[in-house]
C-alpha cells in the first residue's frame, strides 16, 4: 500500500470520528414483567434463568449517513473506508454499552449473556418496532426504521442482554445462531467475528 | 397545468386560506396578542397510570378513554387552556404495528382513534382542543426511504380525521426533519382551516437529529404560513431558551415552547426527569420576556408544572406586543443552512446547473448520471456561490421528475439553497412542494398567463420569486418600460400577500453588442426599481451582457461592478469564473459587507495581477502542486516507458503519474483505442487478478480504478465520445426494502472506470421503475445487489419482472447473504462475489 493511500485511509477514519455522534439509551427490565414479546426459540433460550432484560439501542447519528451519501457522489474510496470505519465505530460503541452493562450487572454479583440482536438466530427483525418503542429511541436517539425493518441512520444497533444469577457460557457471539454463517469467509478461513484470534489464513 | 394530478392533495390547494379561530380570544393569540397555555407530558401521565412502556398510548382513547379524560382533566384544573389529544403515533403506518403488537385482530382506523381522542379531550371541557400529529416514525428519502407523497399521505388522513372530530386547531409536533414537518404542515394548509401550530425537536447541539437549527425551521415554517411555530420535547426550559431566541428572530408568527422536565434516567424502571416544577416555571419566564407567548410543557412535566405556567402567566402576561421582524432581510434556506441578505449586502447564485450549450450537463442528466451534476454543486458552493440555480429544461427528458430527483440528490451533497428555474409550472410545483427548506422559483414574468400560474404557488409553497421586466410585448427597451412591468409584478405580489423581500427583480441583461444603449437602460432600471419599489430585492443574469464580444470575462465583471453600483443585490453568474468572483469580493469592501477587508486580505494578499485563483484554494492547490511535481519527478527520471508507468501508476493507484503518462502516450501519437486496450484495461486486469488472489485488498482495487479512471479522462479529452465510451450500458441497483448500496457503489465504480456507461438506479429500488430503465435504454446487462436475507424475494421479483419484459437483459446478482446456488434460485445468470468478478461478467456479456 502507498503511503497515500494510507493517509486517505487515516483521514476517512478521522473524518468518522469527527462525524460520529454516539448516543445510546439503555433500559433494563425485571424479566418477568418484560414489557414485549421476543418471538423465537434462540432469544428465549439466550434469556432462559435470566432475571432481568437489558434492553438497549445505540446509534452514530444521521450525520455518517449523510457524509456518506456525499461520498458516494464525490470520492468512491472514501466512501468504502467511511462505511468499514462507521461500522467499527458503531459495533465499538455496542460493545462499550454492552460491558456497561455487564460491569452494573458483576457489582451486583449477576452475570450476563452476551448482547443479543434481532436478525440473530430466528428473533426477526419484526421485533425493532416493539423495541425501539420500549425504549422511546425515536424520540431519544432519532432512529427511524424502513418498511423492511431496517434502521436509520444505518448504524445504529439494538440489542438485548441477559443477567443471570449464575455465570454464562462464553462471552461471544457464536456462528450457531448466524444467519450468515454459510457465506461467512472469515469462517471458511478458521476464524470468526467474534473471536479476537487472527484470522488462519495470516497466522 | 396537465401534470398536477399526480400531486398528493386536493385539486383547490392553490386557492388562499383563511384561518378559522375557534373565538376571538383564539384570534389574538394568532396575532401574537394574547398568551395560551398547552398541557404537559401525555406519556408521563400514562405511566403514573401504571401504562407499560412500549404499549402504544393512542389505543387507550377507545378502550380506555375514561383514563385518558382524567389526565386531559387534570390539565385543566391546573389551568390549560388548550388539552392536546391522545394521537401522537395515531398514523395508520404506526396504528398499524401497535395494533399488532397488542394483538388485535382489527386495527382500528385513522378516523376511530381520532374520533375517540377528540371525545376524551373535550369531556375534560377544555377551552380548545388541540389534535396532536406526531412524525410517521419513518424516515423521508433521501436519508430515508418514505416518499414525500407517502408521508403527505399519512399526515392528510391524521388532519381530515382531527377536522372532522371537531379539533379546534392542530398541532404538528416533535418534528425532527424540516420536510417531514413540511410534508405535515401542507397536508393541514390543504385539508383543514384550523389553526396550525408546529413545533420540532432540538438537541444540545441546537440542531434536530438531521441537522435542522432554530433559524431554518422559522424561516421555512413561517414561510408555509403556520400559525404558530416553536420548540417542543428537546431539553429543559433553561437550554431551549437561547434556542427559542434563535427562532424569535425570524418568526413571521408567535412563537411557543414546550420543552421537557430536564433529563431523564430510568430509576425502578420508571422514567424520571431532573427538573421540579418550580425550577422549570423559573427557567420559562426568560423565554415569555423574550417573546413566546404560547407555552406548555413536554416529557417530564405533569399538572403540577402546569399549574406553575398559569402563575407565570398570570404575572408576567404577554410582554412582547410587536414581534422584531421589523428590518425584514432577504432569507431563503435548505434544511441546514439558511442564507440572508441585508440590505446593502450582495450575494451569488451560482448558474451552472442549467443544460443550455453544456454538452456534458445534457449528457449526464439524458442517462441519470447525477454525479455529474453533483459535482458542478460542490464545485460552486466552493468557489463562494450562496445559492445554486437548477434547471433541467431539456426537451428529451421529463423535466419535472428530472427536478425533482434533482433537488433529492442535491440535498444530500450541499447545504446550499435552491432556485428552481424552469418555465414549466407544474415542474415547479413539483419541486419546490418536495424542497426541504424556502427555495426561490425562477421565474414569474409580467405576463398574465405566468403571474396567474407562479404566484400562486409562490404564496401557497412559500417561496421567494424572481420576477423578470418583460410581458406581452416582450422586453421594453427602457429602464422606465422595465420599470413598468416591475411595478406591476410586484403589485400582484403584494395582492397575494407575497412579502416584499421575497421579490427579486431580473431588469434582464441584454448583450451590449447589439445595442449599446442596453446597459445602461438595464442599470437605471435596476436603480429606478429599488427606489421606487421599497422593499423588493434585485438579481441579474449578468454573463448575456458580453455576448458576441472577445475575452468576455472582462466585461461581465465590469458590468457587475457597475449592477452593485446600480443597485444589485443577487447576481445569477458562474462562480467559477475568477473575475466575476473577483469583482465580488471587491465590491464586498467598497459597500462595507467585508468589515475590516478581512476576507478580501485574506483571499488576495501577496497575490500578484495575473495569479488566477483566491489565496485560500491557492495555499491549498500549492501543496498539491508541489507533491505533484514530486511524484512526477520521480516518474520523470524513470527509465521506463510512459506506457509501463501508465501500468505501474494504475497499479499504484497514483491517478497523477497515470494521467501525465497517459499524456505522453498521446503525444508520442499513439491511437487512443490502444491506450486503453492495451494499457489501461490489462492494468486494471492484473489488478483484479491481485485482489483475486488476496494481495490487493479492496481500497487498493479502488485506487487502482481511480488512477485508470484519471487515465480514460486524458484519453476521452482528444477521442471523440463514440470511439472510447461505446463499452456498453450496465443498469445497477439494491433492491426494493435494501438500503446497503455500499457494495453496488464499488461495483459501479469499477464498471464505469472499464468504460461502461453505468445507470445507476439507487437503493430500495422498486422492481418496475428499474424494469423502465433496462426497457428505455435497451440494457443488455442488469446488476442487482441485495445484502439481507429479507431482502432477496425482491430481487428474485426483479428478475422475473425483467425477463418478462426486457429478456434481452442478462443479470448478475451479488451482495452478502448470495451464493452461486442462491443466485441460480433467484434466476440470474451470472453470480458476483465482488466487483473485480462483475467487471469480468461484464466482459462477458458486452465486450
Amino acid at each position: 500500500m502507498t503511503p497515500e493511500l494510507k493517509r486517505r485511509m487515516d483521514a476517512m477514519c478521522e473524518l468518522c470520528d469527527e462525524v460520529a455522534r454516539p448516543a445510546c439509551v439503555v433500559q433494563a427490565f425485571d424479566a418477568r414483567q418484560l414489557p414485549l414479546d421476543l418471538p423465537g426459540n434462540d432469544i428465549a433460550e439466550h434469556l432462559r434463568d435470566a432475571c432481568e432484560v437489558v434492553l438497549f439501542a445505540v446509534t452514530l447519528g444521521h450525520g455518517v449517513d449523510r457524509e456518506l451519501r456525499k461520498l458516494a457522489a464525490t470520492d468512491s474510496l472514501g466512501q468504502v473506508v467511511f462505511d468499514a470505519a462507521a461500522t467499527a465505530a458503531i459495533e465499538r460503541e455496542a460493545s462499550r454499552v454492552e460491558a456497561k452493562v455487564r460491569l452494573d450487572a458483576a457489582r451486583r454479583g449477576l452475570y450476563c449473556s452476551w448482547r443479543f440482536s434481532p436478525g440473530y438466530g430466528d428473533l426477526p427483525l419484526s421485533v425493532q418496532p416493539a423495541i425501539l418503542r420500549t425504549l422511546n429511541a425515536t424520540r431519544r436517539l432519532g432512529i427511524t426504521l424502513t418498511p423492511s425493518y431496517l434502521m436509520i441512520p444505518t448504524k445504529s444497533v439494538t440489542a438485548i442482554v441477559g443477567v443471570h444469577p449464575t455465570p454464562q457460557p462464553g462471552l461471544a457471539s457464536s456462528c450457531a445462531v448466524c444467519n450468515l454463517s454459510e457465506f461467512c469467509e472469515l469462517r471458511k478461513r478458521g476464524a470468526t467475528c467474534g473471536s479476537n484470534s487472527r484470522p488462519a489464513a495470516s497466522r | 397545468m396537465a401534470n398536477s394530478d399526480s400531486i398528493h392533495a386536493p385539486k383547490d390547494r392553490l386557492e388562499s386560506r383563511v384561518t378559522r379561530a375557534t373565538d376571538g380570544y383564539l384570534e389574538e393569540v394568532l396575532a401574537g396578542q394574547k398568551p395560551l397555555l398547552f398541557d404537559g407530558g401525555m406519556g408521563t401521565m400514562l405511566q403514573k397510570a401504571g401504562l407499560a412502556a412500549g404499549a402504544a398510548p393512542e389505543l387507550l382513547c377507545l378502550t380506555d378513554p375514561t383514563k385518558i379524560t382524567a389526565i386531559h382533566a387534570a390539565y385543566v384544573t391546573a389551568g390549560s387552556d388548550v388539552v392536546t389529544t391522545n394521537t401522537f403515533g395515531a398514523n395508520a403506518l404506526k396504528l398499524a404495528e401497535a395494533a399488532h403488537a397488542a394483538g388485535l385482530v382489527r386495527v382500528p382506523t385513522v378516523t376511530q382513534v381520532f374520533e375517540a381522542a377528540v371525545a376524551c379531550a373535550r369531556a375534560a371541557n377544555p377551552r380548545y382542543v388541540a389534535a396532536d400529529i406526531g412524525p410517521t416514525g419513518s424516515l423521508l428519502r433521501p436519508l430515508g426511504t418514505l416518499s414525500f407523497d407517502d408521508a403527505y399521505d399519512l399526515f392528510a388522513e391524521q388532519v381530515c380525521a382531527a377536522r372532522d372530530a371537531g379539533a379546534d386547531l392542530v398541532v404538528i409536533e416533535t418534528m425532527a426533519d424540516i420536510l417531514e414537518a413540511k410534508a405535515a404542515v401542507l397536508a393541514a394548509k390543504e385539508n383543514c382551516d384550523l389553526p396550525i401550530f408546529c413545533t420540532m425537536t432540538f438537541g444540545e447541539d441546537g440542531r434536530t437529529f438531521l441537522g435542522t437549527t432554530p433559524e431554518v425551521a422559522a424561516v421555512t415554517l413561517g414561510a408555509l404560513g403556520v400559525d404558530v411555530l416553536g420548540i417542543n420535547c428537546s431539553l429543559g426550559p433553561a437550554d431551549v431558551a437561547p434556542l427559542a431566541e434563535r427562532m424569535i428572530a425570524w418568526s413571521p408568527c408567535p412563537v411557543m415552547v414546550q420543552a421537557n422536565a430536564g433529563l431523564p434516567s430510568v430509576v425502578d424502571g420508571q422514567t424520571v426527569y431532573d427538573i421540579e416544577p418550580r425550577a422549570y416555571c423559573e427557567a420559562v419566564a426568560p423565554m415569555l420576556r423574550a417573546g413566546v407567548s404560547v407555552v406548555g410543557g413536554c416529557c417530564g412535566t405533569t399538572p403540577e408544572y402546569i399549574a406553575g405556567l398559569r402563575e407565570l402567566i398570570a404575572t408576567h402576561g404577554p410582554t412582547h406586543e410587536s414581534r422584531p421582524v421589523s428590518t425584514h432581510p432577504f432569507v431563503v434556506t435548505s434544511a441546514q443552512q439558511p442564507f440572508s441578505l441585508e440590505a446593502g449586502q450582495v450575494g451569488v447564485i451560482g448558474e451552472r446547473i442549467n443544460p443550455t450549450g453544456k454538452k456534458r450537463l445534457k449528457e449526464a442528466l439524458r442517462t441519470s448520471n447525477y454525479d455529474y451534476v453533483l459535482g458542478e454543486a460542490i464545485k460552486q458552493e466552493r468557489a463562494g456561490a450562496q445559492v445554486l440555480d437548477v434547471n433541467a429544461g431539456l426537451p428529451e427528458i421529463d423535466e419535472r421528475a428530472t427536478l425533482v430527483r434533482l433537488v433529492e440528490e442535491l440535498q444530500g451533497v450541499t447545504t446550499l439553497p435552491l432556485q428552481i428555474d424552469s418555465t414549466d409550472p407544474a415542474a415547479i410545483e413539483a419541486a419546490v412542494r418536495v424542497y426541504p427548506g424556502k427555495p426561490i422559483i425562477n421565474s414569474v414574468s409580467g405576463k398574465q398567463e405566468s403571474l396567474d400560474a407562479i404566484l400562486p404557488l409562490a404564496r401557497h409553497y412559500g417561496c421567494a420569486v424572481v420576477a423578470l421586466t418583460l410581458d406581452e410585448d416582450g422586453i421594453p427597451s427602457t429602464a422606465e418600460g422595465r420599470l413598468a412591468v416591475a411595478k406591476r409584478i410586484v403589485a400582484a405580489c403584494d395582492q397575494q400577500g407575497i412579502a416584499r423581500e421575497d421579490v427579486l427583480v431580473d431588469c434582464l441583461t441584454m448583450a451590449a453588442s447589439t445595442n449599446q444603449d442596453a446597459p445602461r437602460a438595464i442599470l437605471e432600471a435596476v436603480h429606478a426599481t429599488k427606489a421606487e419599489l421599497p422593499g423588493v430585492r434585485t438579481v441579474l443574469g449578468v454573463s448575456n451582457i458580453s455576448f458576441g464580444l472577445p475575452f468576455r470575462e472582462l466585461l461581465n465583471a465590469t458590468f457587475l461592478t457597475a449592477a452593485f453600483a446600480a443597485g444589485l443585490d443577487l447576481a445569477i453568474m458562474n462562480p467559477l469564473s475568477q473575475r466575476f468572483m473577483d469583482a465580488v469580493c471587491a465590491w464586498r469592501v467598497f459597500n462595507g459587507e467585508d468589515q475590516g477587508a478581512q476576507a478580501y486580505i485574506a483571499a488576495n494578499a501577496g497575490r500578484t495581477d495575473g495569479a488566477s485563483s483566491a489565496a485560500a484554494t491557492n495555499a491549498s492547490n500549492a501543496s498539491a502542486a508541489a507533491q505533484d511535481a514530486a511524484a512526477s519527478n520521480v516518474s520523470a527520471t524513470d527509465p521506463h516507458t510512459p506506457a509501463d508507468q501508465v501500468q505501474s501508476g494504475v497499479l499504484e493507484g497514483r491517478a497523477e503519474t497515470v494521467s501525465k503518462a497517459t499524456q505522453a502516450l498521446l503525444s508520442e501519437g499513439v491511437d487512443p483505442l490502444a491506450i486503453v486496450n492495451d494499457v489501461l484495461i490489462p492494468a486494471l486486469d492484473r489488478v483484479g487478478d491481485l485482489f483475486e488472489k488476496g494481495t490487493f485488498f479492496l481500497p487498493q482495487l479502488m485506487a487502482s480504478a481511480e488512477a485508470a479512471k484519471a487515465g480514460f479522462g486524458v484519453v476521452r479529452e482528444v477521442a471523440s465520445a463514440s470511439d472510447v465510451s461505446a463499452k456498453g450500458h450496465i443498469a445497477l441497483a439494491t433492491v426494493k426494502g435494501d438500503i446497503h448500496d455500499i457494495g453496488k457503489n464499488i461495483v459501479k465504480m469499477l464498471l464505469e472506470n472499464y468504460g461502461y456507461q453505468v445507470h445507476d438506479m439507487g437503493r430500495d429500488v422498486d422492481p418496475q421503475a428499474f424494469v423502465d430503465e433496462v426497457v428505455r435504454h435497451h440494457i443488455a446487462l442488469a446488476g442487482l445487489s441485495a445484502l439481507m436475507t429479507t431482502t432477496v424475494p425482491a430481487m428474485a421479483q426483479t428478475i422475473e419482472l425483467l425477463r418478462d419484459q426486457a429478456p434481452w437483459c442478462k443479470v448478475m446478482v451479488g451482495g452478502a447473504v448470495l451464493n452461486p446456488e442462491y443466485a441460480r434460485m433467484v434466476g440470474a445468470d451470472y453470480y458476483a462475489k465482488d466487483a473485480s468478478e462483475a467487471a469480468r461478467v461484464a466482459a462477458e456479456v458486452l465486450d
